[in-house]
């Protein structure tokens, strides 16, 4: 770096999300776009959770409150429904569980390791509300 | 002009394709990715973002990954704004000239920034921004503390509050100074818009970031942002502590309109007491021993004078 002049720096650096023209990304879904490597898409943080959100799709009404809320872009809803959730990117912090507002939820949330058709098998009934 | 998205309910704005992506590096259940999910998503133009330093862009900008996917620069602490502005300044220098190879595409300029990068040492640039009127938008993730390098007091931390340059314990209650009146400041500048949302309240969010892109001139959001790791709360618990700044009235939803015309856009039907508010962070623990629990009532007072300010703006629309 001694011998580095002051128009031999690196000026900074530029990424590219997108390989190619890009196009209207606004209106084109996560499936249908061409990421490149340097897209934190293609990257995971799934080794962050301790828990993970478990969807059970009968219980769903489809509010969109978890996708509105999901501070990972984890939930992924397609046509106005939840189709499911997004392990890569979910880091488990249980907003979507919070906020769900069905009774019993139609997410929990369970250990990283559980079997998620057993749990599914043993979803809790409804809760009476307590007058 | 180009034709604003239309959002009419959830399962609507659900339709949306996402243009932040996940695998930031930001803590589970942090409120900031909710707020920049919910501003990028009110508009299908094209973006031109900055963000200050801050956690939003040491997160979303680690080498060799980055979490945009709209043009995105980031230069200094407090230069976000301005790095905007100019290239607000060169957009429209090319379209006079007509020099632009797609002019029909209407992009919006927003920059992003932290309270620090924003009440404190970006002050002075943002300011000048708002004076000389480029059409971009300011938001502030307003989570009260510089979260980033460990939790220092910033001129947003409110009175009570245990920060790492102003902690509380046997002398002192923490932070003594009370909250910068941000939204105010930046209204007296006669911008066209200024408000302040809250990421529970979508909609009112929505409404308000469309309003502030279709207005012609500077436009600055103060947004509420719950910070779990300074704040001190379980990450699941970050919309519950929003549903109640909100409710509380401690972030009362308004907006000003030409530096005057206030309108308050959210009344709680049930407003909650401070003290909930207060009791749900670790930040505050200490206002409930015996010799600071004056300061609890001090705080209820406030909030009580500042709703009662902004009602009376907002009958006098002064």
């Amino acid at each position: 770096m001694a011998n580095t002049g002051w128009d031999e720096f690196e000026i900074g650096a530029m990424l590219r999300t997108f390989e190619g023209e890009a196009g209207n990304i606004a209106q084109t879904l996560q499936e249908d776009r061409n990421y490149t490597e340097n897209s934190s898409f293609r990257a995971s943080v799934a080794d962050w959770r301790i828990e993970k959100p478990v969807f059970n799709k009968d219980y769903c009404i489809d509010c969109q409150f978890c996708w509105v809320y999901c501070p990972d872009i984890s939930i992924i809803s397609r046509d106005k429904k939840m189709i499911g959730i997004d392990m890569d990117h979910c880091k488990g912090c249980g907003i979507c569980v919070e906020v769900c507002p069905t009774n019993p939820k139609s997410l929990l949330m369970f250990p990283e390791q559980a079997d998620e058709e057993s749990v599914i098998a043993q979803w809790p009934s409804k809760e009476e509300k307590e007058k | 002009m180009s034709e604003m998205k239309k959002i009419k309910n959830l399962k609507e704005f659900s339709t949306s394709a996402d243009r932040f992506e996940g695998a930031n590096l930001l803590c589970p259940g942090c409120a900031h990715s909710i707020i920049v999910r919910e501003v990028l998503n009110a508009t299908n133009d094209d973006l031109v973002l900055s963000a200050s330093t801050g956690c939003l862009e040491v997160c979303t900008a680690v080498y060799p990954y980055t979490s945009w996917d709209a043009s995105w620069i980031h230069i200094g602490f407090e230069n976000g704004s301005t790095a905007v502005a100019g290239a607000e300044a060169m957009y429209k220098a090319l379209k006079t000239k007509g020099r632009l190879k797609q002019p029909d595409r209407n992009p919006k300029f927003v920059s992003f920034a932290g309270d620090g990068a924003s009440y404190d040492i970006g002050f002075q640039w943002i300011s000048g921004c708002m004076e000389r009127g480029h059409n971009i938008m300011h938001v502030v993730l307003d989570n009260e503390v510089y979260a980033n390098t460990g939790g220092q007091r910033s001129s947003s931390t409110p009175i009570g509050s245990s920060a790492t340059t102003s902690p509380a314990g046997r002398v002192s209650y923490g932070e003594k100074k009370n909250k910068k009146d941000m939204v105010a400041i930046m209204a007296s500048h006669g911008i066209p818009y200024s408000a302040q949302v809250a990421p529970n309240k979508w909609k009112d969010m929505v409404k308000k970031i469309q309003h502030g892109m279709e207005v012609d001139g500077p436009v600055f959001i103060n947004a509420v942002s719950p910070c779990t790791t300074e704040w001190k709360f379980d990450p699941k618990d970050t919309m519950l502590l929003t549903d109640l700044a909100t409710d509380s009235l401690v972030f009362p939803l308004y907006e000003i309109i030409d530096g005057h015309e206030l309108n308050i856009t959210y009344r709680p039907k049930n407003v909650v007491p401070v003290e909930e508010y207060l009791a749900a962070q670790g930040r505050f623990k200490h206002l409930f021993k015996d010799e600071y629990k004056y300061l609890i009532k001090e705080w209820q007072e406030r909030v009580d004078a500042n709703w009662a300010y902004l009602n009376r703006r907002e009958e006098a629309r002064v």
